[in-house]
């Protein structure tokens, strides 16, 4: 079983900081971010992969977290949302779903942000049928969509 | 698609006009949009071992060999725990009914028997997560199967088979439940319509976030601390400290985000056990995390419920006379909150609507699926579902006006206060000018042109109407309408507001918000009275026990908090600003309290604004320099109130009395199109009014609307917990349950009015449970889809598009569970 | 959620890839992770030994050839046939790429993934049946190709043997193609779809009715014909929680006549 490892080292960068480990080929990312590098940001709401809350960027590619080995990361530059603001300012998208509500629990926000930020980076002025679709992987139980829509068309036009 | 609400984000005005009614942006925000929420998975500590479940593969089954000795022995398992030492540590649970369901005994993991799939029947602990998980597969559990009772309407056949033999049956509960003269009102009626069943499916709201807890042993002084998303401390520690044999002060419950509940984290309290047991056999913090599977497996199905025999008495011209029905309550195995749902739907007896003479005969019986347990809308929802249907199945078969009927029915604002047949006071509202405004908003006076537009592309077009009540504020003395002996009744929740030492307005709520803005709203009331901003009140996150800061029934459930939550923070407030403004009378060398004025942060004497005593002035002489006040000055500036909804025991002979204090309304209205070749359907338009009293935040409280209208879509459409016959969970995770996202949800208008209420210290309806009538006009709406292509009826809570297509295949089916004479 | 111990390589060459997986018969082969992850999560199978082809940089890209051939790499992402210009030569391929899941998955799911998986309620399956893909799949005695109606044989059981790789995927060029399913909401969990070609022959897949997609080839897309095809093809579908069996054999007769009518009106347009 020569090349085959059960552990392997990984060096991953997120948020612009380069950690270093030893992970379990079996762990999933998500498990490292929350877990080894207690970035508890990033969520987990399923164990079938369908409801985003674990969203981050991977090398600026928009992935769901619990999907990916974090043996997959090695090498990789993530993004998660504790990236997002700069010693507690909120950027004009964070600040755009407070002022339209579009967070009450606040546990699919992290997943939101990340995706509502892989679309604005991709397309600064989407349609609001762009913006459903690019929050399509994206469940959330307590504001039923509208506000979070509104909240990120809003974001565009700062 | 776009959205049109009547609530749009507002720079916060000027103080005279005050707090309450504005749109003040939440506090909570900044950490969550951050990342920096903490929530129960957030929380670690060293050394803490990972529980996984071991669950029960069979629906009935005994338990005839448990060998975990295999798992223990794994590198780096600290340890295991099973029925029989839970059996011999602690008592089974405190069971709200009386006999036969009183009678079963509950524990916290299966005790020679497991009753659904997915009940937990061994914990196991370890050093990692995976390792947890691993060992648990090494957990040796032999079982003999028994057969299956999924079909609640064959629970009580002589052959079924028992759950509880400690029941004697499968019946847990029943009660008859009847008011005014039904003989006379079917004498008199001109027409008698029957609809032989209706049910009402079994779902949840599936908040995000799962349960969990991380749970720490002081040995020392013999105290927990639980660190959890249970969203109902006040439940769990009466449930918990007796079962354990310990006093409530042993059990602190530590909340701080939690990532919805909707209801689903009330009964958590038997895992919690599990946990509290393994920190003290295994002397180290035990974490849960709770998977997807495992909730939708094993944690708070919705009340399902079929309604049987149901008869309607009603004159030629649409007035409804009365009803009676036979409603069948499914608990699954076992009665955690239930039998309280049996009671609870009473709270809304008629309804919107005027008829006075009832009868309800209602029984709960046991199945071999999971516990129910409440969920929005809370056995309510199911029963005003049902008064629905008999309103739009009724003017369906009498050839009536749905609209008419219901304007015809509903109860008129003149009437408020209304007592309803069994002694319920409707507080105040005005439905009929909330249906006019959700049908101006959904343009219903357009609907016969799109209904025609959308044929000529093939499509079916409806419309329906949901129109449902939202009782907040529980009387819990309801209790003892299932059993006489308990002794419960009332309600309360808890604040206190202080001035800290330098003068920092500091708040404690005894509620475990899961996203509805306590902090923010808190901060509002407060700010009010004590004439800051919001932006100088601290209200500390979450809820702790050593806070001091609850009382029996704190929790957030039950649409109370902006009555039971923010009448106590007034209560609190106010008793501080009295206390400030005796404090400043005695500094000021006796000037009247009635002299005295709170403004700018701080008290001083009206039309002398020299003579101003800072907050932080009055902070530092109470805590630091008291030296020199008069003796008599009773004052502390840390204030605590207790605030208690004025309620009466119900009469339990005649089930009379008021079981809740407050009533906001939703109406919905939903258009839909269906695809006829399919079933397939969409919705095209939507429109919800709410009428939750005054409205302290309303970009709050809107969005409970938007966020309860979303979930009943998914209800209506998609989301159910279906079992097969050998009682297997068909969709125990999101892959089969369909969550509606972004591109699921119609266009949507909403609108308020406001009818404040005339018994709650700020005139605040508690809201968040009246979404349910998305159900309601989700049903409709698919009922006038099909009127002329079979007029099926709709007799389901749930239409996924195979129903639908039935219905249009097969319409005789329906068909033939109504008749009218 | 939390995976089985597995061992992990990541080979740079679909040679290193191939002895990996010959080395390890419980090994498998990891792409996009959009299904096979989710398996692991469950414990409804769990490889040995996983090969992450991730880091081939060969098994990616798409090629338009002089002939209007599309070839695929099997490891290009449904995102990435969904930018490409070259697939536009078939633009049924982005279209229907578009229809799976999320952003998210898009991102990471590859086609290889896809057919190799062979979910009954895969899209790509009975969309390459429909256009008559061709399948490249390496093993020890080199590399074969497989007509698409050739490779499919059951859930997760395709002519990729163990030890094998599936490297790509050829697609005519051409235009009259149609697609039709019902899903659970938009694109959610596939209850029933249909994949149709009209180019002189007319061919209709339908997809979530067997472990194979069914291929019909009802001669005309007259929607009378291809009822009677999807009649006489004597369907006995699964019944499960979305659809019992007689409601998606008749699901199948409604999306087959919505392909093949899509598919024809897109053939005959200039």
């Amino acid at each position: 079983m020569s090349g085959f490892a059960s552990s392997l080292p990984v060096s991953v960068t997120v948020n612009g900081t380069t950690y270093e480990r030893e992970v379990e080929a079996r762990k999933l990312l998500i498990h490292f971010l929350r877990d080894d590098l207690d970035l508890t940001g990033s969520h987990v709401g399923c164990d079938t992969g369908n409801c985003g809350a674990c969203s981050v960027l991977l090398d600026g590619t928009l992935v769901k977290s619990c999907m990916l080995l974090a043996v997959q990361a090695d090498g990789a530059s993530i993004e998660t949302v504790e990236g997002l603001s700069e010693d507690g300012e909120l950027t004009a998208l964070q600040q755009s779903f407070s002022d339209h509500h579009a967070l009450q629990c606040g546990y699919c926000t992290p997943g939101m942000l990340m995706s509502a930020t892989a679309l604005l980076r991709a397309n600064p002025s989407p349609s609001e049928a762009e913006i459903r679709k690019a929050l399509q992987g994206n469940l959330c139980r307590c504001t039923g969509y509208w506000n979070i829509v509104e909240a990120v068309k809003a974001a565009t036009d700062a | 698609m776009s959205s049109s609400t009547t609530v749009a984000p507002s720079p916060v005005q000027a103080p005279q006009k005050g707090w309450a009614g504005q749109s003040v942006p939440r506090k909570e925000d900044k950490r969550l949009l951050q990342g920096e929420g903490v929530f129960v998975d957030d929380v670690k500590r060293h050394g803490m071992g990972y529980v996984h479940f071991v669950r029960s593969p069979y629906a009935h089954a005994h338990i005839t060999r448990i060998d975990v000795s295999e798992a223990e022995a794994v590198e780096g398992v600290y340890g295991t725990l099973t029925g029989e030492e839970v059996a011999a540590l602690t008592d089974p649970f405190f069971q709200i009914a009386g006999a036969p369901g009183g009678q079963i005994k509950d524990y916290s993991l299966a005790v020679g028997k497991v009753r659904y799939v997915g009940e937990a029947v061994v914990a196991v602990v370890a050093e990692t997560r995976e390792l947890a998980r691993d060992a648990s597969e090494l957990v040796e559990v032999d079982y003999e199967p028994l057969p299956a009772l999924v079909d609640a309407r064959k629970a009580l056949d002589a052959d079924a088979p028992v759950l509880h033999d400690d029941a004697g049956g499968n019946l847990m509960w029943h009660g008859s439940y009847e008011w005014g003269d039904l003989d006379a009102a079917f004498a008199e009626a001109d027409r008698v319509v029957r609809i032989e069943e209706l049910h009402f499916h079994r779902f949840n709201s599936t908040p995000l976030e799962c349960d969990g807890a991380l749970v720490e042993y002081n040995r020392g002084v013999g105290q927990w601390t639980i660190h959890t998303n249970n969203q109902f401390p006040g439940f769990a520690a009466i449930m918990m400290g007796p079962a354990m044999r310990v006093g409530l002060d042993r059990l602190r419950f530590v909340t701080q985000d939690i990532g919805g509940g909707f209801g689903n984290k009330i009964t958590s309290h038997p895992q919690l056990v599990v946990c509290c047991l393994l920190a003290r056999k295994l002397g180290r913090p035990i974490q849960w995390t709770e998977w997807r599977t495992d909730f939708h497996l094993s944690m708070s199905h919705g009340n399902e419920r079929w309604f049987h025999d149901t008869e309607v008495a009603v004159r030629s011209d649409g007035t409804l006379l009365g009803f009676r029905t036979k409603a069948l309550d499914d608990a699954g195995a076992w009665l955690r909150y239930e039998p309280l749902g049996g009671v609870i739907w009473a709270q809304v007896t008629p309804g919107m609507y005027r008829w006075r003479h009832i009868r309800v005969d209602f029984t709960q019986v046991a199945t071999n699926k999971a516990p129910v347990s409440p969920n929005r809308g809370y056995s309510r929802m199911q029963h005003l579902w049902f008064t629905e249907r008999v309103i739009d199945i009724v003017a369906h078969e009498l050839g009536l006006d749905p609209v008419e009927v219901r304007k015809r029915n509903y109860i008129r604002a003149e009437e408020m206060p209304y007592e309803t047949p069994n002694g319920c006071v409707y507080d105040s509202g005005d439905y009929a000018r909330m249906l006019d405004l959700a049908l101006e908003l959904v343009g219903h006076g357009e609907i016969e042109t799109r209904r025609a537009e959308a044929a000529a592309r093939g499509r079916l077009l409806g419309v329906g109407i949901g129109s449902t009540l939202d009782s907040g504020t529980n009387n819990f003395g309801q209790s003892r309408l299932i059993n006489p002996e308990l002794q419960f009744s009332g309600n309360n929740e808890v604040a206190t507001v202080k001035l800290d030492i330098f003068g920092e307005i500091v708040v404690t709520l005894g509620t475990t918000p899961q996203g509805q803005g306590h902090e923010t709203t808190a901060a509002q009331v407060v700010a009010d009275i004590l004439r800051c901003s919001p932006d100088d009140v601290h209200v500390r996150a979450g809820h702790d026990s050593y806070w001091n800061s609850h009382a029996g029934f704190s929790g957030t459930y039950a649409s109370q908090f902006a009555v039971t939550g923010l009448s106590a923070v007034k209560g609190a407030t106010e008793m501080l600003a009295g206390e400030i403004k005796r404090l400043a009378s005695a500094v000021f060398g006796g000037v009247p309290v009635e002299a005295l004025e709170l403004a700018d942060g701080g008290v001083r004497i009206k039309g002398s604004p020299e003579a101003f005593l800072p907050f932080m002035a009055c902070g530092a002489i109470v805590n630091a320099n008291n030296a020199g006040l008069p003796e008599d000055l009773d004052v502390t500036l840390n204030c605590r109130y207790v605030y208690r909804p004025p309620f009466q025991v119900p009469d339990v002979e005649r089930k009379f009395g008021n079981l809740t204090l407050t009533y906001a309304a939703q109406i919905h209205a939903a258009v839909i199109e269906v695809d006829p070749e399919t079933g397939w359907y969409e919705l095209v338009d939507y429109a919800a009014v709410d009428d939750c009293g005054s409205r302290i935040n309303p970009q709050i409280v809107e969005g409970q609307v938007m966020g309860a209208t979303a979930q009943a879509i998914g209800a209506a459409m998609h989301e159910v917990f279906e079992y097969d016959e050998d009682g297997n969970l068909l969709t125990p995770n999101f892959y089969d349950y369909h969550v509606p996202h972004a591109l699921d949800m119609p266009p949507l208008a909403t609108g308020a009015i406001e009818s404040p209420s005339p018994f709650t210290p700020l005139g605040t309806k508690g809201m968040g449970e009246g979404g349910g009538a998305g159900i309601h006009a989700v049903c409709a709406a698919v009922q006038d889809a099909l009127r002329g292509h079979g007029d099926a009826i709709v007799w389901d809570s749930c239409n996924p598009y195979r129903r639908v297509w039935e219905m249009l295949e097969h319409p005789e089916r329906s068909r033939a569970l109504v008749s009218v004479t | 959620m939390l995976l089985r111990e597995v061992v992990y390589a990541k080979p740079v060459s679909i040679a290193e890839a191939l002895d990996l997986l010959a080395a390890n018969e419980g090994a498998r082969a990891l792409a996009g992770g959009q299904t096979l992850v989710n398996v692991m999560k469950a414990r409804a199978a769990s490889p040995d030994a996983l090969v992450d082809l991730n880091g081939i940089e060969k098994l990616r890209g798409i090629d338009l050839g002089a002939d209007g051939t599309l070839t695929i790499g099997a490891m290009t992402t449904y995102a990435e046939i969904m930018a490409s210009a070259e697939a536009k030569a078939r633009p049924i391929l982005g279209e229907v790429c578009a229809q799976i899941a999320d952003v998210q998955v898009r991102n990471r799911g590859t086609i290889g993934g896809n057919l190799c998986s062979n979910d009954p309620t895969n899209h790509l399956p009975p969309l390459m049946v429909a256009v008559e893909a061709r399948m490249t799949v390496a093993g020890w005695e080199g590399e074969r190709t497989v007509p698409a109606g050739e490779f499919f044989f059951g859930v997760y059981l395709t002519a990729v043997g163990p030890g094998e790789l599936l490297l790509r995927v050829e697609v005519p060029a051409g235009k009259g193609d149609g697609f039709a399913a019902v899903t659970l909401g938009a694109d959610g969990t596939c209850i029933v779809n249909a994949a149709a070609s009209v180019d002189g022959d007319v061919r209709v897949a339908l997809g979530c009715v067997d472990a194979v997609p069914v291929l019909l080839r009802p001669g005309s897309a007259d929607a009378e014909a291809v009822r009677a095809a999807v009649r006489a093809a004597g369907l006995d579908p699964p019944d499960d929680v979305h659809a019992t069996a007689e409601y998606r054999a008749h699901l199948a007769e409604v999306v087959a006549v919505r392909a093949a009518a899509e598919a024809a009106e897109r053939a005959a347009a200039p």
